[in-house]
């Protein structure tokens, strides 16, 4: 049987059919209502120009046109064509919407649905939100005018070189985050002391707002792809040592501006920067682990457990070890602070995980790649299962945990204000970089990297496979124990249930998210999976949507991840690479005997 | 002259197989030996026991006065030998220069401290790694150096893989090395080349070697000593006109004439 051969207006067809369900499954589950009254777009008065729920059904629209109208990679549609794709696509999706709509309106009508309505359909439908409120035979033909239009622009995209293409997409979908961030970005700032009436106007973007912010980025990002490749040019022609200079720079720079980060964002800031710096801590551990050593370890909220229970026991008052009777975790205010303080507890708990993690990492040394990750799994869940266990319950607490009293000690009080805690997380995030930033390219990195590539070879090379896996264990056990030592503190208290396994799927989500074994990828990383969801609360609902999505999305794109170590970009796009290389060889040819001429001479 | 390595009545079972059965194999100082046999007849096997890769299940190893017997690899890479894959291994991921600077790690040892700190002797010590590294890729004439170092391992030629392999094992400064058909998948001129490089990594580096080869043309044009194999067991030995006019060492390649 021959395969059949889609025609491209076949696959635009299809497309912009699968785009009309997908907004018809937005209008069902009651997603378009939910967001009838939330604007992205007013005029400067703040009259609404453009709801969310529609915004839905545009990105919907706008990406199935784009994709139909790029075409495959046997058929290159000529400009003309593409724009015609786009209207079709777009045009489809539009009348499969319409045709929805009138289908369930005559059902209704006529009575033949006999169960009721619920009330998200009946919204969307009776009241016509679907048909922008001007009824089936108009509201009809301006869906399918609008999605026919829409489908165009999104074509004409394919009409730009790469060059205008990118800060074209790039400042629309900035734009539309500007728009969606703004209960956050209008209280920054305003807390800076500037006036917001300008860009925001009831929760939305203003015309003249959001033409300024994507003209902004638009602009930014032309003069980069026109400039950077020369910027960077010049950058690699300077002397190794003012290389250096620049990047440390860069890197001061950087950290000052991390410095200021929380006086300037205000305390709602502060405090997801903890919970990002805390994802951070956990994620350069972890990257030490998988990245480094490539030890598939599941069970790595494990650790970061040990941190914070160790750290409850150690400095909050509710501990057994300030209560005379040593018993009973209910009676709470037998001593007027904690056992230790944080300080002195802050060492013992590092040493303390990294026995732990030592402990756990020898009976799995002899175990790989999938094998340990199951094995460590089950020693994730058996910390989680101690802790919340009866048996343990007069030390830990069990299911009820620890919960520091609110009159804590002065010691943790200070750590308690989100500023606070911001500053000590941040040294500790900088020194977990600084020492995965010296280890990665000395001789433990290469032992590390010589194992993960192949273990049986690496003992041949006299590598102790035993001690570096324990070592790579150990490293990550010490700071994972840092961020739920710091974790404890920011919350208060320790239950069983913040060290559900989802943590640990979490931080490794967070560094194959941002590039395995590349430090600035797990900053990005926990930015984009940890800070993005807790600053649009608003979406709170969808933020397990969001989070699978973008995980989904990176994988099938950028497989390297977002902040990918070069060495990954170059084995994941090895055949890129070689063509890239014949190519240049290929134009290398006539030049070759007086490279090779060159090259004997000199020695 | 004591034999640098002398293995005595080896044996390695696999189940009900012997794919070792009681081999007495020595190899002296400065020595070329060829281990030749039958597909199966239990050479890289002896390879894999000698280097600790295997347990051995009878039998003693002693090489340059240690004993061998339930030593580890990297242990025994540590006493001085070295060794190449029958399949190229090569750390496919790291560079050029990376594959060349593990092999020093047997030789060196700074650790963790010294590694974040990276005060003077660490840094002096990775310098050497460093220069260690390119002095054995350069023995190779310029198919590893120069803008090849910083190339992954994935990305070179297959003789250069084969190359970059010995030159790895170069660099844990062995006394033995052991090469495990350096020949397979090459072509004529590449094997010339190889018999070439055999001899000067003896001449020119003092090494003592065994290999196991295939090819005859290899085995002749090198082996001092030629050991045959098959089933596990010792078959012949001595000069490669010797063995290979030895009836049982044909009788083995070409089955039983009647």
């Amino acid at each position: 049987m021959a395969e059949k051969v889609r025609t491209p207006t076949r696959r635009a067809v299809i497309i912009g059919v699968i785009a009309g369900v997908v907004g018809i499954y937005l209008a069902a589950t009651g997603n378009i209502l939910r967001f009838h009254t939330r604007n992205v777009l007013t005029t400067a008065d703040g009259e609404g120009i453009l709801q969310l729920s529609y915004t839905f059904l545009l990105l919907v629209i706008l990406a199935a046109a784009y994709r139909a109208a790029r075409g495959t990679s046997e058929q290159q549609p000529d400009p003309a064509r593409r724009i015609g794709l786009g209207v079709l696509t777009g045009g489809v999706a539009g009348a499969v919407v319409a045709l929805f709509v009138a289908a369930m309106k005559a059902l209704i009508e006529g009575g033949l649905i006999v169960t009721e309505i619920t009330p998200e359909i009946r919204a969307v439908l009776l009241d016509d939100i679907l048909l922008f409120g001007r009824g089936l035979g108009a509201g009809s033909a301006l869906l399918i005018g609008l999605g026919a239009a829409l489908g165009a622009v999104a074509a004409s995209v394919h009409l730009l070189d790469r060059n205008n293409r990118r800060p074209l997409m790039v400042g629309f979908v900035a734009t539309l985050l500007v728009s969606l961030m703004e209960p956050l970005l209008r209280v920054i700032i305003e807390g800076l002391g500037v006036d917001t009436a300008w860009l925001y106007q009831s929760r939305g973007l203003t015309v003249t707002g959001a033409i300024i912010v994507f003209v902004v980025v638009a602009g930014l990002l032309t003069a980069w792809t026109r400039r950077g490749d020369l910027v960077r040019e010049r950058v690699r022609q300077l002397p190794t040592q003012q290389r250096s200079v620049l990047r440390w720079s860069t890197i001061a720079l950087f950290i000052l501006f991390l410095l200021f980060l929380p006086s300037l964002a205000g305390l709602r800031v502060s405090e997801v920067l903890t919970t990002i710096g805390i994802y951070v801590l956990l994620g350069l551990g972890l990257n030490i682990v998988v990245g480094y050593a490539g030890l598939l370890d599941l069970g790595y909220v494990a650790f970061f457990a040990v941190g914070a229970y160790v750290t409850a026991i150690l400095t909050f008052r509710s501990s057994f070890l300030v209560s005379e009777s040593g018993v009973s975790v209910a009676q709470l205010d037998l001593g007027d602070k904690g056992f230790t303080n944080f300080w002195v507890a802050l060492p013992i708990v590092v040493i303390l995980a990294v026995i732990i993690g030592v402990l756990i990492g020898a009976p799995v040394l002899r175990l790989r790649g999938d094998y340990l990750a199951i094995v460590t799994l089950g020693f994730g869940e058996i910390i989680r299962v101690l802790v919340a266990s009866d048996w343990l319950r007069p030390w830990l607490g069990g299911a009820q945990g620890i919960i520091a009293p609110d009159d804590i000690p002065p010691a943790t009080l200070e750590l308690r204000k989100p500023a606070n805690l911001y500053f000590l997380i941040l040294a500790a995030v900088l020194l977990a970089a600084f020492i995965s930033y010296r280890l990665v390219d000395s001789r433990v990195g290469r032992a590390w990297a010589a194992m993960r590539e192949d273990e049986s070879v690496a003992e041949a090379m006299g590598i102790s496979v035993i001690k570096y896996k324990l070592l790579a264990f150990a490293i990550g056990a010490g700071i994972a124990s840092l961020g739920g030592a710091f974790f404890a503190v920011k919350i208060g208290s320790v239950f069983p249930n913040s060290f559900k396994l989802i943590v640990s799927i979490n931080v490794l989500a967070v560094i194959i998210l941002g590039g395995m074994g590349s430090i600035p990828g797990v900053i990005v990383g926990s930015i984009v999976l940890v800070g993005l969801p807790e600053l649009l609360r608003e979406f709170a609902e969808y933020r397990l949507l969001f989070y699978g999505a973008i995980l989904v999305a990176i994988m099938i794109y950028k497989p390297e991840g977002l902040v990918p170590n070069k060495r990954r970009v170059r084995e994941l796009h090895e055949v890129d690479e070689e063509e890239a290389q014949f190519a240049k060889r290929a134009g290398e040819d006539t030049a070759a005997p007086v490279v090779t001429a060159g090259g004997s001479d000199e020695k | 002259m004591s034999p640098l390595l002398e293995v005595t009545g080896l044996s390695k079972r696999f189940g009900g197989v012997r794919a070792v059965d009681g081999v007495d194999f020595r190899a002296d100082q400065g020595e070329i030996v060829g281990v030749i046999g039958p597909n199966g007849a239990g050479k890289t096997t002896l390879f894999n026991v000698v280097t600790g890769f295997y347990p051995s299940d009878e039998g003693t190893m002693r090489f340059d006065g240690h004993s061998l017997n339930g030593l580890k690899p990297n242990q025994i890479t540590r006493l001085g030998i070295a060794r190449t894959f029958q399949a190229v291994r090569l750390f496919p991921a790291m560079t050029v220069l990376e594959n060349a600077m593990v092999g020093q790690h047997a030789r060196t040892r700074s650790g963790v401290l010294g590694a974040v700190l990276a005060l003077g002797p660490t840094r002096r010590e990775e310098e050497h790694i460093q220069a260690q590294a390119r002095e054995m890729l350069a023995f190779f004439g310029d198919r590893l150096v120069g803008f090849r170092e910083d190339q992954l391992a994935s990305e070179l030629a297959y003789a250069d893989r084969r190359r970059l392999e010995i030159a790895r094992a170069m660099a844990t400064e062995p006394k033995l090395l052991l090469l495990d058909e350096p020949a397979a998948g090459m072509n004529p001129q590449e094997k010339k080349d190889l018999i070439q490089l055999i001899a000067r990594l003896r001449d020119e580096r003092g090494y003592s070697i065994v290999l196991i080869e295939h090819d005859m043309a290899v085995v002749s044009g090198i082996s001092e000593r030629v050991v045959a194999l098959d089933y596990g067991r010792k078959i012949a030995e001595g000069t490669y006109e010797e063995v290979s006019s030895n009836e049982r060492v044909i009788e083995a390649y070409l089955g039983k004439q009647k």
